[in-house]
């Protein structure tokens, strides 16, 4: 994590973010960029969550509160104050940290994971069941809908810029820029002298402590960090497909599908949920007659990919093609 | 309102507090023993409800058979899902993640499975024994005071066996010291295989007893999953008598609180108490520091 790029990593990357801006020029199609904008958003959340779960070693379960908390706060601040969803989203992030600090302070200064787990699963609930009660403000089963669209504006040399329904490409690209933000906060953070005491802290608590990590400070600031990233991630799907149902947005369904791409792409690697997020939503589509067998399909990947192939795809290679041991 | 539905809401809420006990003290049991929080805890209620309307409605068995076959059936099976799953992720390194995340991922696949076989239908069971109890002004069915007395018996039961039996006394040691337990020549490994299967049988009893109440679909496991983390929480994870005492004061908490609000809003009540202790003593409100 804290060797410099090498070349080949180097050009790995910038050959993925080439295609990822010229796939549009291939094909425009609506359904095409509609798969790859939904997977950018599971990508973002994925990561989000890989930064708190992978790297801090902090094992929560319940963030899809935070995208729930991003999506309707983000929606509803639009709808009801009538500012523009640029401003909103940002808002919602902001909603979603509030409540990862709230949420965390009692359980982050006990040291025991299944308190975080059973916490964090406990308090999503809460949202979801608020958000499906209180349908004067958020149409609870009935789903919110009427969510304002990003507004346009004129690119120089591109020309005008419109975020409707039938402008998949612009989301595409908006998309794709979040996408880029949030993995440039992430490793410029795993990097950094922060992302080191992180790396310690999940690897030995006591001993991190004692080298003067602040874990309390630092358990803090990752997960709210986390939570502002997810809210952006719910927000922008608010205002991306522009209704939200408390299953949709708050559903632990979503929360399965997270984990499950985490833990396919590799857990505690940068690039894992992504590749995570791509290969199922890939599967999913590839598969869509078997709709019904989609979570059984999870569920037994959760299994086997924890039984057997614990760190992931992205490890795949070092696995079959082991690289000289560095002296 | 008047003294006696007051009254009746509590013993309603007792009634339901000694289910959510024998949920918690699964949980409490896998976790004391082996440090595993169970995921799928929910869905052996889930199966051992299912277990119990096939062999009385489907197969037209007494409830007297049927219940102890149902509990048995969940007992076989959550040793050989302990057997096949955690008994290999236990020994890693990384087991206290993984251990979760697998849990995890077979409560979704039992879900779903259960969906594709039993189908989304809400099975319901008749009642085991009818009539109401009449105690003055307050009046109890039969069935309710039958759950009651179940429950009672069966942590009775419980308490026996972990405190007077050598199967009880290897619990205990192992749930106090893994290693001490295995130099004295305990079998650990066979320990917590069986420790998952009480749990399940447990989560099955309370299924068999609730079944008449409440209806049986593939999904009714999950709530009874978050009630029984509430319930270990207020008790004070791994804690066996602590998770009855929870069990019974979110039982009781609950009534008064959907008295004063409404029925939609228990699950909020039972979560937010339980984050409130978690601030105020995050060991539980019987565990010790």
């Amino acid at each position: 994590m804290f060797k410099p790029f090498t070349l080949q990593a180097r050009l790995g990357m910038a050959g993925v973010l080439l295609a990822m801006l010229l796939l549009p020029a291939l094909t425009a199609d609506p359904y095409v960029m509609h798969v790859m904008v939904l997977t950018m958003i599971f990508g973002i959340f994925a990561s989000a969550w890989n930064l708190v779960t992978g790297f801090a070693g902090l094992k929560t379960f319940g963030h899809h509160a935070f995208f729930g908390l991003g999506a309707y706060g983000s929606a509803l601040i639009a709808i009801n104050l009538g500012l523009s969803p640029w401003f909103t989203i940002w808002l919602g992030g902001l909603i979603a940290a509030a409540a990862g600090l709230l949420i965390g302070t009692p359980i982050l200064r006990i040291r025991s994971m299944p308190h975080v787990a059973i916490v964090t699963l406990g308090f999503a609930e809460i949202v979801r069941i608020c958000v499906a009660n209180l349908s004067g403000l958020t149409r609870g089963e009935m789903g919110l809908w009427g969510i304002p669209q990003f507004e346009g504006f004129t690119l120089p040399l591109v020309g005008p810029v419109s975020f409707t329904p039938a402008d998949k490409v612009s989301f595409y690209y908006l998309a794709l820029a979040l996408t880029v933000l949030v993995l440039l906060v992430i490793v410029r953070l795993m990097r950094s002298k922060t992302g080191l005491a992180m790396l310690a802290m999940r690897d030995g608590e006591d001993a991190a402590e004692s080298l003067g990590v602040n874990l309390t400070r630092m358990k803090l600031m990752v997960f709210g960090l986390s939570a502002f990233i997810v809210g952006i991630a719910g927000a922008f799907y608010a205002h991306y497909l522009s209704i939200l149902t408390p299953a949709s947005a708050v559903g632990v369904d979503l929360m399965i599908s997270i984990i499950a791409m985490v833990l396919v792409g590799g857990l505690g690697t940068v690039s894992g949920p992504l590749v995570g997020a791509f290969a199922l939503t890939l599967m999913i589509e590839a598969m869509r007659d078997l709709e019904n067998y989609r979570l059984l399909g999870y569920g037994a990947l959760i299994v086997v990919i924890v039984m057997f192939l614990p760190k992931g795809l992205v490890t795949l290679r070092e696995r079959f093609f082991p690289r000289p041991q560095e002296q | 309102m008047n003294l006696a539905i007051f009254l009746e809401q509590i013993l309603n809420g007792l009634i339901a507090g000694s289910m959510y006990a024998l949920i918690g003290s699964g949980i409490a049991l896998v976790y004391g023993t082996m440090k595993v929080l169970n995921l799928a805890h929910g869905e052996f209620y889930m199966l051992g409800g299912y277990f119990t309307f096939y062999l009385t409605v489907q197969l037209g068995l007494p409830f007297w058979v049927a219940i102890p076959l149902a509990v048995l059936l969940a007992f076989l099976l959550g040793m050989a899902i302990q057997k096949l799953t955690i008994e290999y992720l236990i020994v890693r390194e990384n087991w206290a993640f993984t251990t979760i995340a697998a849990t995890l991922g077979l409560s979704i696949v039992l879900q779903n499975a259960a969906l594709l076989i039993f189908g989304e239908r809400f099975n319901s069971v008749p009642y085991y024994v009818d009539g109401v109890m009449v105690l003055g002004d307050i009046r109890l069915p039969w069935q309710r005071v039958m759950i009651f007395v179940v429950a009672l018996a069966t942590i009775a039961a419980m308490t026996w066996l972990l405190k007077y039996t050598r199967l009880g006394w290897s619990i205990r040691a192992t749930s106090q010291d893994q290693d001490a337990a295995e130099v004295v020549g305990i079998p650990v490994r066979r320990v917590y295989m069986i420790c998952f299967g009480l749990a399940a049988a447990l989560g099955a009893l309370a299924a068999a007893m609730l079944a008449p109440i409440s209806a049986i679909n593939p999904w009714a496991g999950i709530p009874i999953l978050l009630k029984g983390f509430v319930v270990v929480i207020l008790g004070g994870l791994g804690s066996f008598p602590g998770a009855i005492v929870g069990g019974l004061l979110l039982g009781v908490v609950e009534a008064v609180g959907v008295q004063l609000t409404s029925s939609e809003w228990r699950d909020v009540i039972s979560f937010s108490l339980m984050i409130a202790v978690i601030w105020w003593r995050p060991w539980g409100l019987f565990g010790k520091k």
